[in-house]
């Protein structure tokens, strides 16, 4: 028996079994963002279908969930009713919002019309505010405390039991 | 019906496999050609089986039977036909069946070439193919079962991931790459029944550098495939990003090109016998490393599957399979006895050596850049990833290296030379690197390491053609027509040796092409209006106008450009944004004018058809066109080279051709006699 290999092989083998052991069951996807724990961006947008202008100061007081989304992506769709519901229930203890980007008018409009809504959804017509807040596609979810802190972020579709886990690192503040 | 049916198949094709998969083994220590005959029945089965499993997949996919539970999950109607058919492996369940499909016609095609020939090695060669077959059998009926019976069918489906529909590339790209993944489990099986025997004799090493041939050719021709695909859908303008999936394709190309060369030396000098098993087991392994990789969501990537159970199902066998090897490495390699011994530093088999150890590093080097941010995530918990900057200066120099090796190595001849040999071999090329260095710097090469390949490429590609049409200029020499010579010399006897200077010269053009596109790389941006022109490196860039494409499972919005030269119309370029139902982001395609000196690419940061404006990354990279081209030709020497020689093939008879060849050059002690087993 050759120890020298069995030595060296069974090192190598170890270690790489060992590192990718430790790797499984994490989520590569889940990027710790920046933001968590730190102010919101502010911003000040058009709401959808007026010319009213929503401002992020004016839900300070209360937790609030920000949702990016579009309607040209189907994930959106599929947690849409789920928001709607949530917002129906929890409103109006807990703020929720919408911003669209990259997006018409009228599809959204259109949208809304079609599957009904229960907050308000504003226009990031420029991308700016996605951008401020490092929105990698859509739909993306930023949950923020009383003071306008971002306690915690959501990427994906999301359903009832997402929304009241995310809800609670808020709370848990 | 067809959930059931694949189910039934799936099975059997596990029942079949694990039954042949012991028989071998009995067969390989009970010397029982019953058993051995046995082992090869089970074998055909287990092929039919799954591949009549793979037909019924792609069945329920034609039909749209949302009854069958990966229809549903990739099916659409919506799409079109094509897209239809390579679900097949867009997705994880089907991707893991598709492995098994081109698994089981490797080991149909295997096991009846080798039949009746190496009576010693093949039962334990099936019985590990075998044994692999077995788990793919398994992760199929459990972990990863694409045949479930959907309770309630849907109507119509998402269709399979947005971009995999956006490129027929891709249609492509992951058959070639399974057809070199999957195929290096042909050595692995080749190398462990050697260890098991204890010998690793000379009539193995032809199905040996065979088999790991023909995947090697498939690999290479998938890798390029990758880079291609990325570079015409992803749209920044490369071909490589160093992601851990692309880097998991080319470990095991790295040690399987290393375990060619290396076994070239075991035929010659009855060397490395150790060594060589050691690589073509490593390859097999870092082809399950690769599959993990891909299917663990342990690593992000564009390549990555969704999260699964089977990641650590699949880090079970990659445990067993590493422990099976080294344990077999561990007892029998002493036993393959050495034969030879390495004859002075300056001699062809040294560079070999030089070169397989700088394979070696590159593998290493890669290998640790992938799995580092695990590690780092492990024991300190930040997240973190390894960039360009490492791979490009660990993997520049080492790169360089071999190409030097690349000419060098086949310049010396085998055995002890004289210094006087040496100088005559090594001098001459020169020209050839000093001609290379001067022509790209007079056309605008001005980075080091750019000029340092050129000139390493000049002298290799003078070594190459020098070498490679040496036995047709030697029967030339003796009086025999070019046209005969050529035939006989090249294409009959010296097949083997003239397809592998094709792959050394194809080589060369790739790096030279990879390190000038790289290194002379423009970028720049601009915003269009419509009608609006900008002049870029030369090119009049104009925007015809942006109109919006609805297909049905897609929505392009589309920039029309058309693209004017020296007052000449070249081309029309449409980059173009699409958004699929079932994405979270809309995607970009990009689109090329590609020519053999340059290639304008475009790509659309955005586009607004309302304003009819687009801002778009405009960049022009030369010779990026003989990335592909010389990959291609890589592949077709590769055929060469493994094509059987039409010349009636005595044992040894294809070596002894090229002995013939390189006793032109006094040899310092004759060659051994062409070792046989007894």
């Amino acid at each position: 028996m050759n120890r020298t290999v069995l030595f060296v092989g069974v090192i190598i083998a170890a270690a790489l079994v060992v590192i990718l052991f430790v790797g499984l069951g994490k989520d590569p996807s889940a990027i710790h963002s920046p933001l968590i724990d730190k102010p919101a961006p502010e911003f000040s947008l058009r709401e959808v279908g007026t010319n009213k202008t929503v401002d992020l100061t004016q839900y300070r007081g209360k937790p609030l969930i920000i949702n990016f989304w579009a309607t040209w992506c189907g994930p959106c769709w599929e947690e849409h009713p789920s928001l709607v519901a949530s917002a129906r229930q929890l409103q109006p203890d807990v703020q929720f919002l919408g911003v669209v980007f990259q997006d018409k008018e009228e599809k959204i409009l259109g949208f809304l019309n079609q599957r009904g809504t229960a907050y308000p959804t504003v226009v990031d017509e420029k991308g700016k505010t996605a951008i401020a807040y490092g929105v990698g596609g859509v739909p993306e979810s930023y949950f923020l405390d009383a003071k306008g802190t971002i306690r915690a972020k959501f990427v994906g579709p999301m359903n009832g039991d997402i929304i009241q886990e995310n809800l609670q690192k808020v709370l848990r503040q | 019906m067809l959930p059931i049916l694949g189910r039934i198949l799936i099975l059997g094709s596990l029942g079949a496999a694990v039954a042949g998969a012991v028989l071998g083994f009995v067969a390989g220590r009970t010397l029982s050609l019953d058993g051995l005959k046995w082992a090869r029945r089970c074998a055909w089965l287990y092929a039919a089986l799954i591949v009549l499993a793979g037909v019924v997949m792609e069945v329920a996919l034609l039909k749209h039977d949302f009854s069958v539970s990966y229809v549903a999950q990739v099916g659409s109607r919506e799409v079109p036909t094509w897209v239809t058919v390579v679900s097949l492996w867009s997705s994880l369940e089907g991707s893991i069946l598709f492995w098994g499909v081109i698994l089981g016609i490797y080991i149909a095609v295997a096991t009846y070439l080798t039949r009746g020939r190496y009576p010693e090695y093949q039962p334990d060669a099936i019985g590990v193919w075998l044994s692999t077959a077995a788990f793919f059998s398994f992760l199929i009926a459990a972990p990863a079962n694409p045949f479930h019976t959907m309770p309630n069918p849907p109507l119509d489906g998402n269709g399979p991931n947005a971009l995999l529909q956006n490129h027929v590339l891709m249609a492509i790209h992951p058959p070639f790459l399974y057809l070199g993944y999957v195929g290096m489990t042909i050595p692995f099986g080749f190398a462990c029944a050697a260890l098991l025997k204890g010998r690793l004799g000379h009539a193995v090493l032809k199905p040996l550098r065979e088999s790991l041939m023909l995947p090697w050719i498939f690999q290479s021709i998938a890798i390029m495939l990758g880079g291609w695909w990325a570079y015409e859908v992803l749209g920044w303008g490369g071909y490589w990003a160093w992601d851990p999936v692309e880097n998991a394709s080319l470990l095991p190309w790295l040690t399987a090109t290393a375990a060619l060369h290396s076994i070239m030396v075991v035929e010659r000098r009855g060397i490395l016998k150790g060594w060589t098993v050691t690589l073509v087991q490593a390859t097999f392994l870092l082809v399950i490393l690769g599959t993990f990789m891909t299917r663990s969501g342990v690593f992000n990537s564009v390549h990555s599957f969704t999260q699964s159970a089977i990641g650590p199902t699949i880090l079970v066998f990659l445990a067993a399979a590493l422990l099976f090897s080294i344990a077999l490495l561990a007892f029998r390699i002493d036993k393959l006895e050495t034969e030879g011994r390495l004859e002075g530093t300056a001699s062809r088999e040294a560079m070999f050596l030089v070169n397989n150890l700088l394979f070696v590093l590159l593998t290493f080097t890669v290998l640790i850049g992938t799995v580092f941010p695990l590690i780092v995530e492990a024991m300190k918990g930040k997240q973190m990833s390894v960039g360009r900057p490492y791979f490009d200066s660990m993997v520049v120099p080492i790169g360089a290296a071999l190409l030097f090796l690349l000419g060098v190595g086949p310049a010396l001849p085998w055995g002890r030379a004289t210094s006087d040999q040496t100088r005559k071999a090594l001098l001459p090329p020169l020209i050839g690197a000093a001609l290379f260095t001067l022509a790209g710097f007079a056309l605008g090469v001005r980075s080091g390491w750019s000029l340092v390949t050129l000139a390493f490429g000049g002298y290799a590609a003078q070594v190459t053609i020098d070498q490679m049409f040496l036995p047709m200029m030697q029967r030339v020499k003796r009086g025999e027509s070019a046209a005969t010579a050529f035939v006989d010399g090249q294409l009959r006897r010296g097949r083997r040796r003239f397809g592998s200077y094709i792959v050394h010269g194809a080589v060369v053009v790739v790096i030279i092409a990879i390190a000038v596109s790289s290194s002379m790389r423009q970028t720049a941006e601009r915003t269009f209006t419509k009608g609006q022109t900008h002049r870029v490196a030369g090119y009049d860039i104009t925007l015809l106008g942006v109109d919006e494409r609805e297909e049905p499972h897609r929505l392009s919005t589309i920039a029309h450009f058309t693209i004017v030269k020296n007052g000449k119309h070249i081309a029309t370029l449409e980059p173009r944004m699409s958004q699929y139902p079932a994405m979270r982001d809309p995607i970009g395609s990009p689109d090329v004018y590609s020519t053999p000196i340059r290639d304008l690419y475009l790509s659309v940061a955005n586009v607004d058809p309302v304003a009819q404006t687009a801002t778009i990354t405009i960049y022009i990279a030369p010779m990026v066109f003989w990335i592909w081209i010389g990959v291609i030709i890589m592949g077709i020497g590769g055929l060469i080279a493994l094509v059987i020689p039409s010349v009636s093939e005595a044992p040894g008879r294809a070596v002894a051709a090229e002995h013939e060849i390189e006793t032109v050059r006094p040899p310092p002690r004759p060659f051994a006699p062409a070792r046989g087993d007894k």
